[in-house]
């Protein structure tokens, strides 16, 4: 008979915990020191961020207790006071969550015991309230059980108990049991047959659990939603600020002349197609970019996220969205270069952001003036125009004040086997068959060899190295902030 | 707007005895009597100046500088007076087109920069007058 849990879980928050390596690894390495038959713990600090309908709370780093903090001759958690006194005081000079996780022996359920519920009460809702006033408290349960990773957790949120209800760790698919329940595995689609089959059902319900975030509906991020929503994935947030223009129809899936006639957004183009594709699929369509507020909002529950921007201030948010809110991404890009009739480079370009790869600063993606331009506001731009021209009047550098780019081109072939062939890389990710071995791999449809990975690495002195997991209490190390003349963001769904 | 690095950067100042404050409505940090080097040029000795916190800040770059309207040292100061005004605790400023970190050999480098190192650019501008 199921044990009547003490401790009573709200269900109507949705709570999501993030975690990322190095701090995952050295949380595994630690809590599973005693496996498979002995428990052990270790305390916690969290960033967190509150969403509209909950709390996305990440793992910024951990405090492992030292010799003599637990209790090493009993096989279950037992903590000693010194070690609760030493992360109350510590919590006194920081600014994020407690937590505490603690693994259960192998086989056994994710689920809370009698003495978990004493010892979450305690921490929870008495001893560390003082301490850290205001702040989330965090309670995680990990075990191995039939070869899955189960995750259970809560957490104390303005004076009541709240289930976490997703527990998404980067590369690292496991299985986040609600309020003492495993969810049921969603029903199998036949059109995911063939993935099934070569990936495992497994495989196909990882897909089916996940949410996947596109930033980008253009040529490369509307053939990364198709095979998406073709592949089963369960949720996709999708962000576009533009609407859709003739120009677009060569490269954009789902586009007809009717939505660029009508000026109809991309988001909405992407929503219709994948409805037609999928229609068990959840969309979530945001007409928005990063970073703007409500844009980060809804992607931070999503697995992974592919950057389909092409901007140089898109994949700034995106990598730092990698670092303090712990969301795997995948950014891909295309270049198309020409001269005197010949086409001399043909190039995909794919980079990975996890949270502790090197930001697009670090890797020398950024070209100052272009990025200045591209965050400036309309008035701002024609006030920059205009001076160029005065100084080009003088016979002074125009180029201080503003310079012409050429357009970009780019052509459906290439854009939708970059977006596809990202979407593989998520895929991967999600269904843990397969990873991303590069930092960079570009794509080059003329050169013999056809592809070549770079490995790049960070300034230590960079500020991507300085609030990792830190979510919105790293605020002041974040890389770009949402300009105030952009357009307010739009939920389409 | 990053309110939480920009108090940080003000803050570095301050401890410094720098006398900088934030106005997110204006969205300027406005830097109270910066000296000049106007002794010898009959100028005044010190000025307020106003500098933008430019949209999406820190990526892209500081940039201008605003002098109140009116000032003598408009005209003597590198630049031209030809950015827009914007009003700080009811004194008007003008935008003067100063560029630091595009023609004066300055790289933007937002783990090192901030408004905390811009006043040595301001310094700079307001020491060399003309």
């Amino acid at each position: 008979m199921a044990r009547v849990p003490e401790i009573v879980l709200a269900e109507d928050l949705n709570v999501t915990f993030r975690a990322a390596d190095p701090e995952l690894s050295h949380l595994r390495d630690l809590i599973f020191r005693r496996y498979p038959h002995e428990e052990w713990a270790t305390f916690m600090r969290c960033g967190w961020r509150v969403i509209p309908d909950g709390l996305v709370l990440t793992l910024a780093a951990l405090d492992p207790p030292g010799l003599g903090d637990m209790e090493e001759k009993v096989g279950n958690v037992l903590i000693r006071e010194p070690y609760s006194r030493r992360i109350a005081v510590s919590a006194q000079a920081h600014t994020l969550a407690v937590g505490l996780v603690h693994s259960h022996p192998q086989g056994f359920q994710p689920c809370p015991s009698a003495i978990d519920d004493d010892m979450d009460t305690y921490y929870g809702e008495r001893y560390l309230r003082g301490f850290a006033p205001g702040r989330p408290y965090v309670s995680l349960i990990l075990a191995h059980k039939r070869g899955d990773l189960v995750v259970s957790g809560r957490v104390w949120w303005r004076g009541r108990w709240h289930v976490i209800k997703r527990a998404i760790f980067e590369r690292l698919p496991n299985r986040t049991w609600v309020n003492g329940r495993r969810p049921p595995d969603p029903a199998p689609e036949a059109r995911t047959a063939r993935l099934s089959s070569a990936f495992s059902e497994e495989a196909a319900v990882r897909m089916r659990l996940a949410t996947v975030a596109v930033v980008g509906a253009g040529g490369t991020g509307s053939a990364a939603i198709e095979v998406l929503a073709r592949a089963g994935v369960g949720r996709l947030v999708v962000l576009d600020p533009d609407n859709l223009e003739d120009s677009n129809l060569e490269r954009v899936h789902g586009s007809v002349p009717q939505h660029a006639a009508s000026q109809t957004p991309k988001v909405v183009v992407a929503r219709d197609h994948v409805r037609a594709i999928a229609p068990g699929c959840e969309f979530i369509g945001v007409k928005g970019s990063l970073p703007q507020s409500e844009a980060i909002d809804a992607v931070l529950t999503a697995d992974v996220l592919l950057g389909c921007t092409d901007s140089q201030h898109g994949r700034l948010a995106i990598s730092d969205l990698a670092a303090r809110y712990l969301l795997p991404a995948i950014d891909a890009g295309v270049l198309l270069e020409g001269a005197d009739g010949v086409v001399t480079a043909q190039v995909a370009q794919f980079r990975r952001f996890l949270a502790m790869d090197p930001c697009p600063r670090c890797r020398q993606m950024i070209t100052q003036w272009r990025l200045n331009q591209e965050l400036m506001s309309p008035d701002e731009r024609q006030r920059r125009r205009a001076d160029a021209d005065a100084a080009r009047l003088r016979g002074e550098d125009p180029s201080v004040y503003w310079r012409d780019e050429p357009q970009l081109d780019t052509v459906g072939y290439l854009t939708t086997a970059a977006g596809a062939l990202a979407a593989g890389y998520v895929i991967g990710w999600i269904t843990g068959r397969f990873d991303a071995p590069f930092s960079t791999l570009e794509a080059s449809l003329l050169v013999p060899s056809f592809a070549s990975v770079r490995e790049e690495s960070a300034d230590a002195e960079c500020h991507c190295r300085m609030a990792r997991g830190w979510a919105d209490q790293g605020a002041r190390f974040a890389a770009i902030t949402a300009p105030s003349h952009w357009p307010e963001v739009q939920r389409v769904s | 707007m990053s309110v939480e690095r920009i108090s940080a950067e003000l803050a570095l100042l301050r401890e410094g005895g720098v006398d900088a404050e934030y106005y997110p409505k204006q969205s300027a940090v406005l830097y109270r009597s910066v000296p000049t080097s106007g002794a010898a040029l009959s100028l005044p000795l010190a000025s307020h100046v106003a500098v933008p916190v430019p949209s999406g800040y820190p990526a892209a770059a500081i940039d201008l500088g605003g002098l109140p309207v009116g000032s003598p040292l408009i005209g003597r100061a590198k630049g031209a007076a030809n950015g827009p005004v914007i009003t700080i605790a009811g004194q008007p400023y003008q935008f003067i087109s100063y560029h630091p970190y595009q023609n004066e050999g300055g790289v933007w480098d937002p783990s090192k920069h901030g408004f905390h190192t811009y006043y040595t650019w301001i310094l700079a501008w307001l020491g060399c007058l003309k």
